[in-house]
């Protein structure tokens, strides 16, 4: 009751502090390019922003509806798609379109087929409606190398972004500027989303994930619920779609395939589908993961698999819920005493990391190697890979890694139920 | 004026199984009325039949002179009929006060709105804490629905089905699974929550039923055998041979 009462205070707190969370995420997000202001960052940054909103718009789906889609790019490809051909028709025809609106021709765009799409897909959740979604996702990314006077084909469409009329005299030539643009869409966009779910429509689209059969009994259509769900995540992602365009002036087919589908749902998963943050974690890791690693390594891919992989088996609720689970026991003050079962575990576990990461970087060595090349830098040293010391090293750490984590296992599930004894008799209450 | 519900030679078959065969009745504004039967009587499917979950081989449902056969649920209950179920039919991982508000969004005339904001509709919150408290369960409005006892899951059910404010009350098995206690603390919360409202029940617990019921409709082999005054069942040659035996004395 106690919390009842306080979320009807909420309601009444100020316009200012009630969104308090969104006003620190507004100045984060516009102070980042001081610290971050070098052009592969500010990059970085974009493609960051543009799958944050992608990833919540698929969540709205997946976490908020429970609708495993495929297909979820169709509507980010076609949203980028519409962009683009509004961006050059204002540039062939000369009149008057802001830049900063054009996000809003991939969000109709998106809105529009998700109507279409949804139409015939929404009538249930799961394997059919997950099926269907793979099958449109399939047609569509066909359809952008078969209708190519739409499409560019394989090349893609392009544009030059700073040909449109300036916006209050910027032309979004510079990096920082179009930064700032997709950013501002970014926290609307996301705003907006955390709105909805927070509206009837909102809260009917979980209790039709949750139980479609009691919500029909309650007054409201299943397929109805879930269809106005679904145009809103294909109007977001529309928006994501077009903000693409703008950042790279160019869409291609990439952009509406299944990998691309394939992507989003790993970030919403990986984030953690449950939390509404989880998406926004998820795309940020995987932005950084995508980016990053892959100066290091050519096989970044299979380690975000193995990154997803692991999610889905041991942390279902996402790094997001990794991170929750531990909010009661810091609340409680105890966080203090799993610092040590964490360390004990977290050697032999980095050992194994470690062991795992360079048998796989030494096999991938061998396999691509050019010939007569034999030396291979990795983990700050050179490496024979002809030699079979470091092959023997990496596998006895990760085997030995593994063993030792195994044995501590238990010690740190103690610490665990001991530091949560009392916090889930409390919940009971 | 017309019956609350009417059942028009209602027929329903399940493959090559009869279920239903030929049910009529009329169950009129304001009436609490019981169905009861032996098991695979067929009860809990004419229930489906009444609240539209099944569609009936052949005959019509009437909801106050309107025939809504073959309409789907959410259109049902937004004519003012609500069901509970007899498996524990709730939003496991919302709160009580959650599930309760889920009750009433459409009755409450948000539809499918996205531009309220759920926290701030004072009336809701205010409607959804009154159904609560006419529950009993105001003080466990934010526990999750899922960690509820059983005997708590099934009152919060029937709170769910209150809670639109619907004036026909559809309830199956309200009291299967219960102890004594908690019988007879369903049974008073399902006589005052019913008051001026129509009551269906489908129930098996011989004192609830005529505890509660204005009317009783024995349903014996997919046919309606008897229905009348508690008394006048109680009496009935044919519902005793077919079904109360010596329970009744």
């Amino acid at each position: 009751m106690a919390a009842v009462a306080n979320t009807a205070a909420a309601g009444r707190k100020s316009f200012l502090r009630r969104n308090a969370v969104w006003w620190i995420a507004l100045v984060l997000v516009m102070l980042l390019p001081q610290v971050a202001h070098s052009g592969t960052s500010i990059a970085v940054l974009n493609q960051m922003c543009i799958m944050v909103i992608f990833a919540l718009s698929y969540n709205m789906l997946l976490g908020q509806g429970g609708m495993l889609s495929f297909g979820h790019a169709v509507y980010f490809g076609l949203g980028g798609y519409f962009a683009m051909h509004l961006i050059q028709l204002a540039n062939a025809a000369h009149f008057f379109m802001p830049l900063p609106l054009t996000p809003l021709a991939g969000g109709l765009a998106g809105l529009m087929f998700g109507l279409i799409f949804g139409s015939f897909s929404t009538n249930r959740a799961g394997t059919v409606f997950a099926m269907i979604s793979l099958g449109i996702g399939e047609m569509i990314a066909s359809s952008s190398l078969i209708f190519t006077k739409f499409s560019g084909g394989e090349e893609g469409l392009t544009a030059d972004r700073t040909d449109l009329t300036p916006f209050f005299g910027v032309n979004f030539g510079r990096d920082y500027q179009v930064y700032y643009l997709i950013a501002a869409w970014m926290i609307l966009s996301a705003w907006l989303m955390y709105r909805f779910s927070r509206t009837p429509l909102g809260r009917m689209a979980n209790a039709v994930r949750d139980n479609p059969e009691r919500a029909e009994f309650v007054g409201y259509s299943q397929k109805r619920v879930r269809l106005l769900s679904f145009m809103a995540a294909g109007f977001f992602a529309g928006i994501a779609g077009g903000l693409f365009a703008l950042n790279y002036e160019i869409v291609t087919d990439e952009t509406v395939n299944l990998t691309t589908s394939g992507v989003v749902l790993l970030e919403a998963y990986i984030g953690g589908v449950g939390f509404f943050a989880g998406p926004i974690v998820g795309a940020v890791v995987y932005t950084l993961l995508q980016t990053l690693l892959s100066n290091y390594t050519e096989i970044w891919a299979f380690y975000v698999g193995l990154i997803f992989v692991a999610t889905v088996m041991y942390a279902p609720a996402g790094l997001t819920g990794l991170i929750m689970m531990h909010q009661p026991i810091w609340r409680a003050g105890r966080l203090r005493s799993l610092a040590l079962p964490y360390l004990q575990i977290g050697v032999p576990a980095l050992c194994c990391a470690i062991g795992v990461i360079g048998l796989l970087e030494l096999l991938h060595f061998i396999s691509v190697r050019a010939v007569g090349k034999s030396t291979k830098h990795l983990f700050w040293t050179t490496i024979d890979v002809g030699h079979p010391t470091a092959w023997v090293v990496f596998a006895l750490l990760a085997v030995g890694g593994f063993l030792a984590a195994r044995r501590l296992a238990p010690r740190l599930a103690a610490a665990w139920g001991a530091a949560t004894v009392d916090i889930h008799a409390r919940g009971e209450r | 004026m017309s019956a609350a519900i009417e059942l028009v030679d209602l027929h329903k078959s399940f493959g090559s199984t009869q279920i239903i065969r030929g049910v009529n009745l009329a169950i009129e504004r304001g009436e609490r009325h019981a169905i009861i039967g032996p098991n695979g009587a067929g009860k809990s499917t004419l229930y489906n039949l009444i609240t539209s979950k099944h569609v009936p081989t052949s005959g019509r449902i009437r909801l106050r002179g309107e025939d809504v056969t073959g309409r789907p649920p959410y259109k049902i209950n937004r004519m003012g009929l609500a069901r509970s179920f007899q498996v524990t039919n709730i939003f496991p991982r919302m709160t009580v006060f959650e599930n309760v508000r889920c009750g009433l969004l459409w009755a409450m005339g948000y539809r499918y709105s996205f531009w309220h904001d759920v926290d701030r509709l004072d009336d809701v919150i205010e409607r959804s804490m009154k159904v609560l408290e006419d529950i009993g369960m105001a003080a466990r409005a934010d526990v999750p629905a899922g960690v509820l006892s059983y005997a708590e899951q099934r009152e919060l059910e029937i709170g769910i089905t209150i809670a639109g404010g619907a004036d026909i009350i559809l309830l199956d098995e309200p009291t299967a699974g219960m102890n004594r206690s908690e019988t007879a603390q369903t049974v008073e919360l399902v006589r005052r929550i019913t008051e001026n409202k129509t009551l269906v029940m489908v129930e098996h617990d011989m004192s609830v039923v005529f505890g509660l019921a204005d009317r009783i409709s024995v349903l014996v082999y997919g046919e309606v055998i008897a229905s009348g005054r508690p008394d006048e069942i109680r009496g009935n040659p044919a519902v005793r041979e077919a079904y109360l035996g010596e329970e009744v004395d």
